[in-house]
């Protein structure tokens, strides 16, 4: 049989005209609105995080800390009387995932959201968590994250400006190093380092011995790293993630670069000291708001709750995570189950003294602006002085 | 100077990873037709095996090497059953088929060992050789020396065992190998469990240079296949050829063009096929436009 | 179905079913929670991108592993455009499908060159280019991406809400799937699928394979784009990782499963694989696991996906029916052009035209001369030459030395579509019919004439489009009739007998009333009676006007046939004359026979040539 499309077409484009008149009043989706906030049964927070996927180690570390800290105020009896009910949900680190995922917030109810660890997820769900608003608590350290000006959107953790004038500070002020050489990767994470340490060494008054710029999907090193070697530095800033800084520092012992590596958190953590091997970190300064499980008495209680429940150690992001749930339950609790606005004024307004330091927040929704320079020895985070 | 030779060292390096990696495409293109897109899953298939026997069972890394290729070549004899109908398919239908298979390996590693990862030590600890000023780091040459090894071993395995014979006669015409009573179902079989004892080889020994985890294949896959595309695909000579090419292709546009590199590499790539279109070494049977 | 149940429930059946598909699109929003709306906001972007794949992948048969990031082009170039240079949102789309449609030229610049696998890795090697750009530029919003996309305004709709962005998405695919039904239907699309099922064939029948393939990625620009200011429009941030090599594979997923060769199939995949996907984003690790699985089986047991199946079941329930029988030739009305034509003028002259393949001579210095209206045999043992002869004359070969001309003019160097333009045609020795196109089809891709420029057509007066359609409809059921093939006009060639195939690779070779007909053994495998009607329609051709060169090994229907023979032997023209004369040649008899033999037995097929690697376009 011939069908003849454009006969079809007009006539099904003439229906949709007719019903969109007959129709024309009222729309859909204004019926079912969301229903922020009921009163009874269980408090619905979500934890949106990478499950699967390369950036699954980070999610899970996330989920994990604010598990952690949900278990311990449900055994508490909750708060009012009401439990709390933790929804993990997959983003699979993509953006069109994560705004997926936001609209099921929306339409399902959560009242608050922990997470995500990759800032541009994050940046992606912020139109529609704002719309919802839903206060969400994200372990991204992207500065762009507090330029938007969405009251909803806090930081778990201080923002790589921190992280990388600390860093700065440490090594011009106390080491004083001025022959300071960079490698990066061009992601959003390396990125963001390379812009925000170079802004210090310039504000310092220094220039990079030499300024070297990687891919996210390379594994060999040999020419930007011989070029570092050449410059002959002090101390080599690194600014990528876990695993690409730990394949970094190894090629680099193998070509013969002896000097220091020091960066933000990632190079505190597990993975980058196995990728790289425990010889070749040591002496690698950290920049990290939380060092080792050890500092004080309250790091050493939750490290031991943590490995309690999930037979490993406890490290950055879990502590993160975890100090962002418990503000979110502190915020919960002193406003009487607020949503929506009312709860993001009641989380700005919450001092909460934890793993991390003591939280402040600002208007942008930044709660901490210190960290603490460590060293690695042996295989762990020490602090320095 | 040195950065030019250092760059000539690591992007040979990366070349003789490839070479193992685009070895396993040729041989199973050219001896049973299939482009198999999942080799780089059975890659990483590999070099957990080869991990899992290192890290945790503690035994010598070339016990493990060897264990991983002969267990990852038995899997590699049920892969086959399952893409068998795709065989001399039609192109899309390989693609997506393996596609997926590769997609089920990965949840499958992802549900046995974990998404996180595992990362190896190296396995020698020697200090690195200096050559005119660039060095050459021991593994490095351990890595270059197994693929030539393993290129050579698989040329004289084609052209002076029986077996070999046979599978090349499979290839050339598949009717007629049948005619003179080869069989070819179990001659297909054999080269898809020796392709996947490459794809193990390479996977563990890029194991301690790079980093195990379920998403390890996606790169290392697309340039070893662009290698065995280069060098002509289904040629055991134009595979290494075509690897070092590669390898070489990708660590000076790491030099000079930083986090551009892979810009620069996939358009020079794309711009040296359609130059030459049948590769290095490539017959001339591909179906011109 | 009994078709004389109901006519006009026939008649309106498919309006009908469109009227009720439109009611209940227009309706689903008020069926929906917000999430869901917004996943099958989602969902209708990736419908409309897999279109564009359907028809680059699909349709014209060209490996494209850059779709998702022909959309990543459409969705940067709005959110650059929008934020950073302050275009109004409208002007910004426009400007990004333009440039969508431009990159989607230069990736498909390669597959001028390339084929098959190598195109997939090149393709897919453009789109990691492209995501290394956008991570590294800072244009591009470097690793972080760009967020701050405003909503599209449109005549104070609220297209920030949900609900409202999915009838416009759904207006846009409405659009978007009838225009490449549109495409598919009519005849750049058909030349598409000729071209995706033999090239070769297409090529020779005048089908300019260059400018197809660069208009099919043209197209799969053009969709990637308006997908990708759908998209910007709707997430209004775009970054590096939404236009990844793991979306790609979804992608093409959606294609496969969905089918690719059916717009409808891709359509219906891409919806139910975005849905599921999303629905799934909980149990990642096994949803992806048994993705997998469902793609794997996919691929092994139902190659033409979703939209295949009720294709691959209908011959399983329904009783097998009475197959129609070929109808009889109706001879061509002998014209006056034809009688003056008969003049015995040249059309075709070789002078010593020698073909050599690396090492291997196959033509040595062949000289010919055919006058027009005349139907000359060539003939000689397997392995001769004969079909490299025919090769180099419709330009598949060019030859390494000596000159072609034909109707006086050189065509030494001309594509076979040039030749084909200029009034030749062939058929092959071993059959080269358009597998998924029917018969009528097959007829039409001949009739088609027109050359590329024509296709604006489709940009800007589709109903010019339509009614030349509908003309040539008319023009190939007159052809059907007249070869006998109107039973067979919908079904596909290869599912019906040889001989009937032999028949319509000879109708779809002079549909286009070519000058010149070579036929390749058009007797090849047919039966004494159909030999005989062979001979009938050839004689009628010539009749008609066409003059005709037939390699053939049956020695009586060249007898009868053929007014003059040309015997090559070892690539060399060792007689020529009167059939009878051939015949009796002592250097003939040894040629085929080696010394002493009696004249005949020469039946079988050539196997030999046909071994030798196929030729190019």
């Amino acid at each position: 049989m011939i069908v003849r499309p454009a006969r079809c077409i007009a006539l099904a484009g003439s229906a949709v005209l007719v019903l969109g008149v007959l129709a024309g009043c009222s729309k859909p989706g204004s019926s079912n609105t969301a229903s922020t906030g009921s009163s009874t049964g269980p408090i619905k927070i979500a934890v949106v995080d990478a499950q699967s996927g390369q950036d699954s180690s980070l999610g899970q570390w996330e989920y994990d800390g604010a598990k952690l800290a949900v278990s311990q105020w449900n055994a508490k009896g909750g708060i009012d009387g009401r439990q709390i009910q933790l929804t993990v949900f997959d983003d699979k680190a993509d953006p069109t995932t994560g705004t997926d995922i936001a609209s099921k917030l929306a339409s399902e109810g959560f009242v608050a959201m922990i997470g995500t660890a990759e800032s541009g997820v994050t940046a992606a769900m912020e139109p529609t968590l704002e719309a919802a608003k839903i206060p969400n608590i994200t372990s991204g350290q992207s500065p762009a994250l507090t330029k938007s000006g969405d009251p909803y959107v806090f930081l778990n953790g201080p923002t790589s400006v921190t992280y990388d004038s600390t860093l700065a500070a440490y090594l011009t002020g106390t080491l004083h190093d001025t022959k300071i050489a960079m490698i990066t990767n061009n992601g959003a994470y390396g990125a963001g380092e390379q812009s925000s340490f170079l802004a210090q060494l310039t504000a310092d008054g220094l220039k990079p011995t030499s300024n070297q710029v990687v891919t996210t999907t390379q594994t060999d090193f040999s020419s930007a790293l011989t070029a570092i070697k050449q410059s002959n530095p002090q101390v080599v800033f690194i600014g990528s993630e876990e695993v690409e800084a730990g394949l970094i520092v190894k090629q680099a012992r193998s070509l013969g670069i002896t000097v220091p590596f020091a960066g933000g958190a990632p190079q505190g953590t597990p993975v980058f000291i196995d990728t790289a091997g425990t010889a070749n970190v040591e002496g690698t300064i950290v920049s990290s708001p939380y060092l080792s499980n050890d500092t004080s008495a309250a790091s050493k209680a939750f490290a031991a709750a943590y490995q309690g429940a999930y037979g490993s150690a406890a490290e950055l992001h879990g502590a993160k995570a975890y100090d962002g749930t418990e503000i979110l339950l502190t915020a919960l609790k002193t406003s009487g189950l607020a949503t929506g606005l009312k709860l993001a004024d009641a989380i700005r307004a919450t001092q909460y003294d934890g793993l991390l330091g003591d939280f402040r927040y600002d208007k942008t929704g930044v709660g901490i602006f210190k960290t603490s320079i460590g060293i690695v020895k042996n295989g762990s985070l020490v602090a320095v002085g | 100077m040195q950065v030019f030779l250092q760059t000539i060292v690591g992007g040979l390096n990366l070349g003789a990873v490839y070479a193992l990696v685009a070895l396993g495409f040729a041989l199973v293109y050219r001896t049973m037709g299939l482009v198999n897109f999942a080799h780089a899953d059975v890659l990483m298939i590999g070099a957990y095996i080869a991990a899992t026997f290192t890290v945790s069972q503690h035994l010598p890394f070339a016990v493990a090497v060897l264990a991983s290729i002969v267990i990852t070549g038995v899997i590699g004899l049920f892969i086959e059953r399952f893409l068998r109908p795709l065989e001399g398919r039609d192109f899309d239908l390989m693609l997506i088929g393996t596609i997926g298979f590769g997609i089920v390996l990965e949840s499958v590693a992802t549900l046995i060992w974990g998404a996180t990862g595992e990362a190896v030590p190296s396995p020698v600890q020697t200090r690195p050789l200096v050559v005119f000023g660039a060095s050459v780091p021991t593994y490095d040459l351990v890595v270059m020396g197994v693929a030539v090894v393993a290129m050579l071993a698989l040329s004289l395995f084609l052209e002076r065992t029986r077996r070999g014979v046979a599978m090349q006669a499979v290839a050339m015409d598949y009717d007629a190998a049948k005619a003179v009573g080869i069989n070819v179902g179990r001659s297909n079989a054999i080269a898809f469990a020796i392709g996947a004892g490459l794809a193990a080889l390479a996977g563990a020994l890029v194991g301690p240079e790079l980093y195990v985890s379920p998403t390890m294949g996606g790169s290392i896959g697309i340039d070893g296949f662009a290698a065995a595309i280069l060098g002509g695909f289904g040629s055991i000579p134009g595979a290494v050829v075509g690897a070092l090419a590669v390898g070489l292709l990708n660590s000076f546009s790491a030099d000079y063009f930083q986090g551009y590199a892979d810009l620069a590499t996939f358009v020079l790539f794309a711009v040296i096929v359609m130059i030459k279109p049948t590769g290095l070494f490539g017959e001339k049977t591909v179906l011109r436009a | 179905m009994n078709p004389t149940l109901n006519p006009l429930l026939r008649r309106y059946r498919a309006p009908a079913g469109y009227l009720l598909l439109a009611v209940l699109a227009y309706l689903l929003p008020y069926q929906l929670g917000s999430y869901d709306m917004h996943v099958l906001d989602t969902a209708f972007v990736f419908g409309i991108l897999a279109i564009g794949l359907g028809i680059v992948m699909g349709i014209a048969g060209q490996i494209n592993l850059a779709q998702i990031t022909l959309m990543g082009v459409g969705a940067y170039t709005t959110a650059v455009l929008t934020t950073q240079e302050n275009y109004g949102f409208w002007v910004a789309a426009i400007l990004a499908v333009l440039a969508s449609g431009l990159v989607g030229l230069i990736i498909g610049v390669p597959a001028l060159r390339v084929q098959s696998h190598y195109l997939g890795i090149v393709t897919l090697g453009l789109s990691l280019a492209f995501t290394d750009w956008v991570t590294t530029s800072t244009l591009a919003g470097s690793g972080s991406g760009i967020s701050g996309i405003p909503v599209p305004p449109l005549g104070g709709i609220d297209l920030s809400d949900d609900y409202l962005y999915y009838y416009l998405e759904l207006v846009v695919f409405v659009l978007s799937l009838a225009f490449g039904l549109f495409v598919v239907r009519t005849r750049l699309g058909r030349r598409m699928r000729a071209m995706r099922d033999d090239p070769l064939a297409a090529g020779s029948g005048g089908a300019r394979i260059p400018v197809l393939r660069m208009t099919a990625f043209l197209l799969a620009g053009l969709y990637g784009g308006v997908a990708g200011v759908l998209y910007a429009g709707l997430i209004r941030f775009v970054a590096p990782e939404t236009f990844s090599t793991a979306d790609m594979f979804l992608l093409l997923a959606m294609v496969v499963i969905g089918g690719r060769q059916s717009l409808w199939g891709c359509v219906i995949g891409a919806l139910a694989l975005s849905v599921v996907q999303d629905e799934l984003t909980d149990l990642s690790t096994y949803a992806q696991l048994g993705y997998g699985i469902v793609v794997v089986i996919t691929a092994v047991v139902a190659p033409t996906g979703l939209a295949g199946l009720p294709g691959r079941i209908r011959p399983l329930i329904r009783r097998q029916r009475e197959q129609p029988a070929l109808a009889p030739f109706q001879p061509y009305p002998a014209t006056a052009a034809a009688r003056e034509t008969a003049t015995g003028r040249e059309l075709l002259r070789l002078d010593a035209v020698t073909m050599r393949f690396k090492g291997l001579t196959a033509l040595r210095e062949v000289s010919l001369s055919v006058g027009a209206g005349e139907i000359r045999g060539i003939v000689g043992p397997n392995g001769s030459g004969k079909t490299t002869l025919f090769n180099v004359i419709s330009g598949l070969y060019q030859a390494s030395q000596g000159t072609v001309s034909f109707a006086d003019r050189h065509v030494h160097n001309l594509r076979p579509y040039r030749l084909s333009d200029l009034g030749l045609s062939r058929t092959f020795q071993n059959l080269r019919l358009f597998r998924e196109l029917t018969v009528r089809e097959h007829v039409m891709v001949g009739l088609d004439r027109t050359r590329p420029g024509w296709a604006w057509r489709y940009a800007i007066w589709p109903v010019g489009v339509w009614r030349a359609e509908r003309r040539l409809g008319a023009q190939a059921d007159e052809l059907l009739d007249r070869y006998g093939l109107a039973g067979f006009a919908k079904a596909t060639p290869y599912a019906l007998p040889y001989g009937i195939q032999r028949r319509v690779e000879l109708a779809r070779a002079m549909a286009g009333e070519p000058r010149l007909l070579l036929l390749d053994e058009p007797a090849a495998g047919l039966n004494a009676t159909e030999k005989a009607q062979l001979v009938e329609i050839v004689r009628s051709i010539r009749d008609h006007g066409t003059t005709v060169i037939i390699i053939e090994h049956d020695m009586g229907l060249v007898m009868s046939l053929c007014g003059k023979v040309t015997v090559l032997a070892a690539g060399q023209v060792i007689a020529e004359g009167a059939p009878a004369d051939v015949a009796a040649n002592p250097s003939v008899i040894e040629a085929y026979l080696g010394r002493a033999a009696a004249p005949r037995q020469t039946d079988a097929a050539e196997p030999a040539p046909s071994k030798t690697k196929e030729p190019t376009v």
